[in-house]
This record gives structure tokens, C-alpha cells and sequence, in this order.
């Protein structure tokens, strides 16, 4: 275990010092900084259209974060001979890869931490201090943070076997398809009136690419009002799905890695 | 003495547009504990890729190698060797001594003191807080060796450990490949530097094309085959009534060099130069320089190659 976690906080120091990774999260902190002073919207579209923004803002500068973060990963190491370094010594591929992975987690939630902190000091400057508000707020970054370690897992995994650009295609490819398609494949899936070939899309799709949509829990933030049944016992199923998709994308990274030529 | 490295008919095959081409053939290599051993050859002539395989980190496509006493790649010979590679890279952010604790970590390390002790020896004990982007090249390879040697390795892969260093840089580096053997280390070393190899290796290998062209220890690789022998007090009518096959012959002012094969009877010369009255001054056997070898391998081969 300290192998894995040398290579991870190895890992997070780089990432951390990445201009292109931190002027990502600048621009994603500075829209979440000025978007409430946008000042033109009437009182009640304010909060939930403001809300509704600021939170897709965290998630789109997290994705492109977390895409950018692995696509480098394995083929930057390999690039600089870090790896035969790394290699040589009592370390196992499965160690080495984990580490890696593991630094990328650390370092979206060290990312994903400060652009949530800047969400809670715009809301308070709005609203004033509720700790209840807070620990409703907190709910979509933590189900996003989820999301990225997932798209984190997609992006290491890639990177076992493709080139950094094919990668980022492929990454971004996934998680478009598991956020913003998920549920036209799932229709496609379960309306009666499909084809057979439509409902095998569907199908292959359904299995084989997350869901990453099952995150996207905005909508209880935007509209409190709103009642869900079993709120935390959906949470903790998607929190569990995440972590099943992860050990998987991880094994397979791993075995591809395993034996790979370096 | 027992093998530190040993490879029978290690092979590694890449597929190209062309075929399939062998990287690296039937390469059969045996390296004794405690030398310097010098793997020469020009570039893309499957040194590294040779060295890869040792390391575990690429599969050969054929053959075997085993590296003190076990399979390469056995994750349990990590712990007793260790590789610096060429041109290596460390983490930039990182300080020197955080580099040295990032690879003592990998090993289960965190001994401050042997950290501080191994900069010591590798003269980086002042700069230990510099970040490695602060760092000259030659201070680079100097913390690699240090990272090299965080294990106590008994067996050391060194890729051009001197490559595009400085003249000081140079020669501190080979001042402390010297020492590992003194500390009864095995060093393997790839490179280009062969006044280097000549200076330090015991015995040397060199490959072309994956395959080995000339293997065995340096004294007798680089043994040239003739003896110069110089002698006073002659005439110029000795000089000129000697007949020697392939010899060449200087003369001037009743001093003879000869350069004479030490298959021909140079004992018989030297009884006649006694004979004669003269002054045997030296008797020197001529050594070739590794440099010559290394250019007349390589030449042969490739010459080999053409004609087929």
C-alpha cells in the first residue's frame, strides 16, 4: 500500500503544479465567482437559474479537468522514462496504476473542493449563513465528485492503450453519451416499437458505458420544494454503482497494462 | 564466480511495416558478480531494449534470462538491483530529497539519515532542497545515482550514466562506478563513452543488430597482436639485412623500431640485436584502443551485411 500511495500523492504534487489544469479551474472559479453578480434575472428565476448554473459550471470544468488530468497519465510517464524508474523497482504494474488513478481522485477533490468553496462563499454572500442550505448545497458537488472518479477510471483506463488525443475523444465521447444520451438510449431500449437493431444499441450501451446522468442530482437544489422519495437510499445506490464501474474499468485497465510494452 | 546475468538465446521481436524484425537475437550474455561490464553497440542496436528485458519491464519474444539467480522480471530481484536510465527524467516540483524519500517509499524506506547520507555521496548535500528544475544535468544524474542506490543494489544498470555531461560531471561519475565495484557491486553499463569503457569495464560485449559481435574480457578483446620492440646502438646495415614477415621497421641515428606480429620469433630479434651489440631499450606488447575494436566490429559486421 505505500507504493500505491507514494505513486498517488506523487501524482496529486503534479497535477496540483499543471498550468493547463489550473487554468482550467481558474476560469471554472472565476465564472462561479462573478455569475451572481449577473444581476438580470427577476428574484425567483435568480436562485434557481443562478443555482442550476453555477452548479453546471463545477461540473463541466470538473469533467474537462478529469479528462485532461488521465489522458496524460500513463503515456506522459512512459514519455519522460518516469516508469522505468518507477518499474525497477519492487513495484507491480496493478500498484503503479492504482497510484495513479488514486492521485487523479486526490486531485479532483483538492480541484473539485476549491470550486465548491467558492460556491458556498457565493451563495452565503447571497443569502447568508444556513446550515441547512449548506448540507443541501453539498449534495450535487459530492454526487459530481462521484461522477469525475468515474470519468477519472474511463480516462485511466483509456490511457493504458491509446494515444492522449485518441483518448480524450474517446473520454469525452463516454461521458457525453452517459450524461446527456443515457436516457435516449434507454428509450430506445424500452420502447416497444423499436427495431431489434435499435433495441441491441440501446442495450449495448445501456451495459457497456456508465451512466453518468444518474449524478446529475441538480434538481432537488434548484427546486427545494420538490419532495424525492428515498433521497439517501438512491444516493448510496449510485455511490455503489460508481465503485462497481470503477473496480471494473480498474481490473481491466490493469490487465490491459499488465502486459503492455513500456 | 557465480552469473549476475545470464541470457540464452534471448530474443525480442517488434512486428513493422515491413515484417517482423528482430530487436534483439538470440542473445546469449553472461555477466559475472562483481565486474563492470561495458554493453556497447551503436544506436538502435538493442542495448536498451536488452536492458528492458533484464528489468522485467518489456517480454522477450523468445529465450530466457535470468538476473541474479532468477527469472527477469521476478519482482522479488527488484529489491538487489536497480536502473538509471538514459536521459532520465525526475519529478521537477520535487526537492532532491523528496525524490530520494518518493523512491525509498517504493522500497518501504523513510530512513531521513541514509537519505541525507546518499547526498552526501553523491555531492548533492547542499543543494538537497533545491527543486530538480533548479537542477544542471550533471547534478540530475547525480540524484539518479543516488535514487539508484537508496536499495544497497547489488547489481546496477546504468544507461549512458554519462551522456552530455561536462567534463567534472564525467568524471565524478565514473569516480563512483569505480566505487561500486570496489563495494563489490555488479555494474552494467550501456554507452557511447568508450574511453569510459576502456578505463573502467573488466569485460565488454558488443552488439549490432541485436546480435552479439564480440564478447570477452577487455585485456584480451583489445590485445592487438604485436609487440614493438626498440633497440640502440645499431647500423643501418642490420637494419636493413633484417627479414621479418609483416613487421615494419624504423630506423635513425642507431635507433630500430620494430612492430612485429607476436606470432613471428621476436625472441630471434632480440638475440640478434644482442648478437649485434646493440641495446634492447623496451619490449611492448601493442594494445589496441576499444574505440579501433568498437569501429572494426561494427564496420565488419555491417560489411558482412551488405554483401549478403
Amino acid at each position: 500500500m505505500k507504493q500505491v500511495w507514494a505513486i498517488a500523492t506523487t501524482t496529486l504534487g503534479e497535477a496540483i503544479r499543471r498550468r493547463v489544469l489550473l487554468v482550467i479551474l481558474l476560469v471554472g472559479v472565476a465564472f462561479i465567482a462573478i455569475a451572481p453578480g449577473l444581476g438580470v434575472l427577476s428574484a425567483r428565476s435568480e436562485t434557481t437559474v443562478l443555482r442550476s448554473m453555477l452548479l453546471s459550471i463545477i461540473q463541466l470544468t470538473s469533467a474537462v479537468i478529469a479528462v485532461v488530468l488521465t489522458v496524460y497519465m500513463i503515456p506522459n510517464e512512459i514519455e519522460r522514462r518516469t516508469i522505468y524508474t518507477i518499474l525497477s523497482k519492487p513495484v507491480h504494474r496493478w500498484q503503479f496504476l492504482l497510484g495513479k488513478y488514486f492521485g487523479a481522485v486526490l486531485a479532483l477533490m483538492v480541484m473539485m473542493a476549491m470550486m465548491t468553496g467558492v460556491l458556498c462563499l457565493a451563495f452565503f454572500v447571497q443569502q447568508g449563513y444556513r446550515a441547512d442550505g449548506l448540507t443541501q448545497l453539498l449534495r450535487a458537488p459530492i454526487m459530481f465528485f462521484v461522477q469525475m472518479c468515474l470519468l477519472a477510471a474511463v480516462g485511466v483506463f483509456f490511457s493504458t492503450f491509446v494515444t492522449p488525443l485518441v483518448n480524450f475523444f474517446l473520454s469525452g465521447a463516454v461521458y457525453l453519451v452517459g450524461t446527456t444520451f443515457s436516457s435516449f438510449f434507454e428509450s430506445m431500449l424500452n420502447n416497444p416499437s423499436s427495431s431489434n437493431i435499435a433495441k441491441i444499441i440501446g442495450r449495448l450501451v445501456n451495459t457497456l458505458l456508465p451512466n453518468f446522468a444518474y449524478y446529475n442530482v441538480q434538481n432537488p437544489l434548484i427546486n427545494p420544494t420538490v419532495v424525492i422519495q428515498d433521497e439517501t437510499q438512491n444516493y448510496i445506490k449510485i455511490v455503489a454503482y460508481g465503485v462497481l464501474y470503477i473496480g471494473v474499468l480498474l481490473v481491466a485497465g490493469i490487465l490491459v497494462f499488465d502486459r503492455r510494452e513500456v | 564466480m557465480a552469473a549476475a546475468i545470464e541470457t540464452q538465446n534471448l530474443t525480442k521481436t517488434y512486428k513493422n511495416r515491413s515484417g517482423k524484425v528482430n530487436v534483439v537475437d538470440q542473445l546469449n550474455l553472461s555477466v559475472e558478480e562483481g565486474e563492470i561490464f561495458g554493453f556497447l553497440g551503436p544506436n538502435g542496436a538493442g542495448k536498451t531494449t536488452t536492458i528492458k528485458m533484464l528489468l522485467g519491464i518489456i517480454y522477450p519474444s523468445a529465450g530466457q534470462a535470468q538476473v541474479l539467480g532468477k527469472e527477469a522480471g521476478d519482482i522479488g530481484i527488484h529489491r538487489s538491483i536497480s536502473y538509471l536510465p538514459e536521459k532520465p527524467y525526475y519529478y521537477e516540483h520535487m526537492t532532491g530529497m523528496e525524490i530520494l524519500k518518493f523512491y525509498g517509499a517504493l522500497f518501504g524506506l523513510s530512513d531521513t539519515a541514509m537519505y541525507q547520507r546518499l547526498l552526501e555521496r553523491v555531492n548533492l548535500a547542499g543543494d538537497q532542497h533545491k527543486t530538480i528544475s533548479q537542477y544542471s544535468k550533471g547534478m540530475q544524474q547525480r540524484i539518479g545515482l543516488a535514487q539508484s542506490l537508496l536499495n544497497d543494489p547489488k547489481l546496477l544498470f546504468l544507461d549512458e550514466p554519462t551522456g552530455g555531461l561536462d567534463p567534472i560531471a564525467h568524471i565524478e561519475i565514473r569516480d563512483l562506478i569505480l566505487q561500486f565495484r570496489e563495494e563489490g557491486k555488479t555494474v552494467f553499463i550501456s554507452s557511447h563513452a568508450l574511453s569510459d569503457v576502456e578505463r573502467i569495464c573488466d569485460r565488454v560485449a558488443i552488439i549490432n543488430k541485436g546480435k552479439i559481435a564480440a564478447q570477452g574480457k577487455l585485456d584480451d578483446l583489445l590485445r592487438g597482436g604485436r609487440i614493438e620492440i626498440i633497440a640502440d646502438n645499431l647500423t643501418s646495415e642490420f637494419a636493413q639485412g633484417l627479414k621479418l614477415n609483416g613487421a615494419t621497421t624504423s630506423f635513425n641515428a642507431g635507433r630500430l623500431i620494430v612492430d612485429i606480429d607476436e606470432a613471428e620469433d621476436f625472441n630471434g630479434l632480440i638475440d640478434g640485436i644482442r648478437n649485434a651489440k646493440g641495446k634492447v631499450v623496451s619490449v611492448l606488447p601493442r594494445r589496441r584502443r576499444l574505440e579501433d575494436l568498437f569501429v572494426e566490429t561494427v564496420r565488419n559486421l555491417q560489411s558482412q551485411g551488405a554483401s549478403k
